[in-house]
């Protein structure tokens, strides 16, 4: 375990200098956690968003097995208390990092960049236009169903929504390719060593896309629960 | 999550919905969402350009029933006001008045960016309408 940071800090128990990982490299007892120690610091990774999904998936189990309150049974309460914490934490963890898409929201809230009314930029107002177009349409569909008089009609929505689910798809899938695209360039920028500044620019990009990845998801499930329904 | 009776009061009374003509020049038009839940609102409201008293406020929202009431009493609070006095309104009173839980403040807010989004929309039709007669007149 490495990349843990804040140096200068010694192990509770036998004092010997500490530069961070979940246990003492001495005594080898847990330690508690760095203060800002972030989901990627905790597995000793980077903050890079490209990650060996296998890889994490070694790393997460070994952790933990060697986290796991039954290793702690006979120890002391401070110990105890810390395996608990830190297995829950685990878990969080492993859930943020396992999704990519989870992982870029990670990173971001991490940064404060997904904080509310942070960042506020509103979506562009096409996709807005789209959004509530499309909700009209399926309030269009509730309302025919529920009167259910004009079947001709009722088919004719339910096809258009049929192919209006399929251009979200699609757009659900080139929204993802985008972040895609940003996340390799930020890996690329972390390599580069970039400043505050472009990491910033970089940020910012993906919040843009997370954002109408969210109008557009929630759309997809709206769309599709009226469609089950009809 | 208990909803608090005001806001179940405007959910299942909503006041003020339905859709004003977009093209009229004295009416603007505000739609906005919100990115954490993928919910939109629109809202719009006649304006007396004499007088500048909000006359008349519509809404439809695709929303959480916080959104809805928010919106909801957003139109009701507007009407008989004018403009300067509608842009002053902040989420927080609304969020004060529904009693909203912190999860639910982002629906407050989309409230007031949506009065504001339609008066920007609003003060953008007087200045273009205002520039048009000059225009004109340099013919
Ligand atoms: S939950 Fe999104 S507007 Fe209320
Ligand atoms: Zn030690």
């Amino acid at each position: 375990m490495t990349a843990i940071t804040k140096k200068g800090t010694v192990c509770w128990r036998c004092h010997a200098p500490h530069s961070g990982g979940h246990f003492c490299a001495a005594c080898g007892k847990i330690q508690p956690l760095a203060r800002g120690t972030d989901y990627f610091a905790f597995f000793g990774l980077p903050q890079k968003l490209w990650l060996d999904c296998a890889e994490l998936e070694k790393l997460f189990h070994q952790l933990s097995w060697k986290l796991h309150p039954d290793n702690f049974v006979r120890a002391g309460e401070y110990e105890r208390e810390l395996s608990l914490e830190r297995s829950s934490q685990l878990n969080d963890a492993y859930r943020a990092l396992r999704d990519p898409v989870a992982r870029v929201e990670y990173l971001l809230a991490h940064a404060g960049m997904r904080k509310e009314g942070a960042a506020k930029q509103q979506a562009p107002p096409e996709l807005l236009e789209e959004v509530f177009e499309l909700n009209e349409s399926l309030d269009e569909l509730r309302t025919a169903r529920a009167s259910s008089t004009d079947d001709s009609h009722l088919a004719s929505l339910k096809q258009h929504l049929e192919a209006e689910e399929r251009k979200l798809e699609t757009k659900l899938r080139e929204v993802d390719e985008e972040l895609k695209r940003i996340a390799t360039e930020w890996d690329a920028a972390f390599d580069a060593g970039a400043d505050q500044s472009q990491r910033k620019a970089l940020m910012s990009r993906m919040n843009d896309v997370l954002n109408r990845r969210s109008y557009i998801r929630n759309l997809v499930a709206n769309v599709q629960k009226e469609l089950a329904e009809a | 999550m208990a909803y608090s009776d005001k806001v179940v009061d405007h959910y299942n009374n909503p006041r003020n919905v339905g859709s004003l003509d977009k093209n009229d020049p004295n009416v603007g038009t505000g739609l906005v969402g919100a990115p954490e839940c993928g919910d939109v609102m629109k809202l719009q409201m006649k304006v007396n350009p004499q007088t500048q008293v909000i006359e008349e406020a519509k809404f439809k929202t695709f929303g959480c029933g916080s959104a809805i009431a928010s919106s909801s009493l957003a139109t009701e609070w507007v009407k008989g006001k004018t403009v300067e006095e509608a842009l002053a309104i902040k989420n927080t009173e609304i969020v004060k008045e529904l009693s909203l839980p912190p999860v639910k403040i982002h629906c407050s807010v989309l409230a007031e960016d949506a009065i504001k989004a339609a008066l920007n929309d609003w003060k953008k039709k007087q200045a273009s309408a205002a520039e048009q007669p000059a225009a004109a007149a340099q013919q």
